[in-house]
């Protein structure tokens, strides 16, 4: 694999350690060296959360009119907000929740390996995310049904999508039933829950569902379609991985760290600042750049390399500080059970065509992912 | 093997057996309140913060680079503070106490 294959931050991380990106009139640099990425994103008095629709960059004004919670407040309110939704985001670490992604995860793999070739984006990824996600909201699994046919655009930053107006129709279904009828979902769970000693309202509730289906959809299946699309291509990665299963938990960790499915997060600064001479006007906006942050040479040795030992292996994919990612347990999960099965039911990967997908913002360009990727899965 | 007594950040004190592998590892097998171990023991994602008792702090010894930079920017960091994913058990630490760090 070419070196800097990962990297589309380096000159500028490492020349100026700030990069500007230009989206419409605004101007927002990205702060790119892990150690300032790290202390900005515990920084939130200076790098603040507290602004609806301006965590994401472009914004998302146009998209949807709640504020998403928890991302989009800062503490001390940050942390109540986050504990009424902690506890569903941490089932991934149940025993019987596990049972049940490894289920899953077997019946795509059985799936997979029946078929002569199928598009792990669409026809792998994209199903496993959204079955995953209805265990995590414990919803029923034909729900995924829906999620998947909305599309693998579900709320990008796509003004004529219309996808956005269907996740927003289900969660406000699934609020009025889980009224009627409480459960063990999270929507049952949202309805009943208490903020400084009253319910929740609507729009919050619907700001917290809603971070849900945004935070938690092109990232894993980015995630898993990069990952699968890189064992194709590194066989010896692969046969290692099954030589050696003990690396499962330190190769998900280098996955995330190279292929940092989120590149960057905005926040706003409500008194200004300053990196590297790049000046932040009061109330205009950095970004935090996971992306650069995680290819740090002077904090990762020969970080263009994938290392699936690599320890110690400090990266920032899943964020950093108070709003490190909800969903990270999750991922984790996912990843950790696919790198474990895959040896075992495997013995070839191979890529029969792709069409990779990128972001492309003048000053940098990187693949996130892929649209479209023919895999054969040969079974044992 | 060591015998490793953490104190919970409610205060309960639980005394675990290890053979090997990381404090971290022994300390999530059995459950002990506070301890993560999220990211599985690459130093990432700071779920795993323990203060070493003074008394064993030259035993277990110093953070190294990494670990101390997680360090400096989590709440509740201290000069006894380590990441307990980065703490290999040993026959050494047999008796060791640790204060779990709340999250």
């Amino acid at each position: 694999m070419a070196e800097n294959t990962f990297d589309a931050f380096q000159k500028a991380r490492r020349e100026e350690g700030a990069l500007d990106l230009k989206v419409g009139d605004e101007t927002i640099p990205l702060i790119l060296r892990f150690h300032d990425v790290r202390k900005a994103a515990k920084n939130w008095q200076t790098y603040s959360s507290d602004a609806p629709f301006r965590v994401p960059v472009p914004s998302q004004e146009d998209l949807r009119s709640v504020r998403q919670l928890p991302i989009e407040v800062d503490p001390p309110q940050h942390k109540e907000y986050r504990a009424i939704v902690e506890p569903f985001f941490r089932r991934p670490t149940d025993p019987a929740y596990i049972a049940k992604i490894e289920a899953l995860i077997d019946q795509h793999l059985d799936e997979a390996i029946a078929r002569d070739s199928l598009d792990v984006a669409n026809e792998f990824a994209l199903p496993l995310q959204s079955k995953s996600l209805t265990l995590l909201l414990g919803v029923p699994i034909d729900h995924a049904d829906l999620f998947i046919s909305w599309g693998n655009d579900v709320l990008r930053v796509d003004p004529a999508s219309a996808s956005e107006e269907l996740c927003d129709a289900y969660i406000e279904k699934q609020l009025d039933n889980a009224a009627e009828n409480p459960g063990d979902d999270m929507f049952s769970a949202l309805n009943a829950a208490q903020y400084q000693g009253r319910h929740l309202t609507r729009e919050e509730k619907i700001g917290f569902a809603n971070l849900v289906f945004a935070g938690g959809r092109d990232t894993i299946i980015n995630f898993v379609t990069h990952t699968l699309a890189y064992l194709a291509q590194n066989r010896d990665a692969f046969e290692r991985l099954r030589d050696e299963p003990d690396l499962v938990t330190s190769a998900t960790e280098e996955f995330v760290r190279v292929f940092s499915p989120l590149t960057f997060l905005g926040r706003v600064c409500p008194h200004g600042a300053e990196i590297h001479g790049h000046k932040i006007a009061p109330n205009d906006r950095a970004g935090l750049c996971w992306l650069s942050a995680n290819m740090d040479e002077t904090v990762f040795k020969e970080p263009e390399q994938v290392k699936l030992d690599r320890r110690p292996n400090p990266h920032v994919a899943f964020g950093s500080g108070t709003h490190n990612c909800l969903g990270a347990p999750q991922a984790r999960l996912i990843m950790r059970t696919l790198l474990t099965k895959l040896p075992q039911r495997v013995s070839e990967l191979r890529i029969l065509d792709s069409v990779a997908s990128f972001e492309d913002w003048k000053v940098y360009r990187r693949q996130n992912g892929y649209k479209r990727l023919d895999m054969v899965f040969k079974g044992h | 093997m060591a015998q490793i007594t953490f104190i919970t950040p409610s205060g309960e004190e639980v005394t675990v057996t290890a053979q090997s592998g990381s404090v971290m590892q022994a300390a999530v097998t059995n459950m002990v309140e506070g301890i993560d171990g999220d990211c599985g023991g690459v130093c990432s994602c700071a779920t795993c913060h323990v203060h070493v008792d003074p008394a064993w702090l030259d035993k277990v010894g110093a953070a190294g680079d990494i670990e101390k930079e997680m360090l400096e920017l989590e709440d509740g960091s201290s000069d006894h503070s380590r990441l307990s994913c980065q703490i290999e058990v040993s026959d050494e630490l047999d008796g060791l106490v640790l204060r779990v760090v709340k999250n």
